[in-house]
């Protein structure tokens, strides 16, 4: 597995916890009366400041594995270089691709389930879950391309 | 339309040049060994100016390195 394809699982991992904490916050508040406007806009910014957060943070922490598992391998002090080549250039395209597709399509449900007559804040839940699930859409399309080559 | 493929002879290439690691390559070309191992086995078509930084590293022209021919999908 490159590099890349390390990063990509990190930016994964941190998306998918984002969204059980997302749903599981859901489920607690649907369980417990229904959606209430200030609650689900804390959840939104929670959500987004946390997705950046765990991004960031992970990939500082793989950068560091990355180049203690190299100084282990070849008994080298030497930084690994993180070279980004066209093909994974490529790749990362087709995936922002991919997800903005599946980001559309979800957008365009979330609004479908307003103009049939759910309320409003059911759409602004969906507009988060489906960022969330573009976002991880993305990320596997990218790994489905590294496996295929390009 | 006939279909076309995209060849190469990088496995002999590298054995040519004294059994040439793909990660030597990969340096030389300034890309990733997985991008190598990619055009190697003809998954990956690379670009025009990626081609010609494989045929420099080879020293060799780059239809020696590259080829268009007709054929199916097998490498």
């Amino acid at each position: 597995m490159s590099n890349k394809q390390n990063a990509i699982t990190v930016s994964l991992v941190s998306t998918l916890v984002v969204l059980v904490y997302y749903l599981v916050n859901i489920f607690q508040m649907i369980q417990g009366g229904g959606l209430n406007s200030a609650e689900v806009f804390r959840l939104w910014a929670v959500v987004i400041i946390a997705t950046i957060i765990l991004n960031i943070a992970g990939n500082i922490i793989t950068n560091i594995v990355i180049n203690i598992v190299h100084a282990i391998k070849t008994q080298k002090e030497e930084e690994v270089r993180l070279i980004e080549d066209e093909r994974d250039k490529l790749i990362g395209l087709k995936g922002d691709r991919v997800s903005y597709i599946a980001f559309s399509i979800g957008v365009f449900l979330s609004m479908l389930t307003f103009a049939l007559g759910q309320p409003p804040l059911v759409m602004f839940s969906l507009i988060v879950f489906s960022s969330l699930m573009a976002e991880i859409i993305g990320d596997l399309s990218q790994f489905h391309f590294y496996r295929r080559g390009a | 339309m006939e279909k076309y493929k995209i060849r190469n002879n990088i496995r002999k290439l590298r054995f040519n040049h004294d059994e040439m690691t793909q990660e030597q390559l990969a340096e030389k070309a300034g890309v990733t060994r997985q991008t190598i191992i990619a055009i190697e086995s003809s998954k990956y078509s690379p670009s025009l100016e990626l081609a010609f930084r494989i045929a420099l590293a080879f020293g060799v022209p780059l239809a020696e390195v590259f080829s268009y021919e007709p054929g199916d999908d097998s490498p």
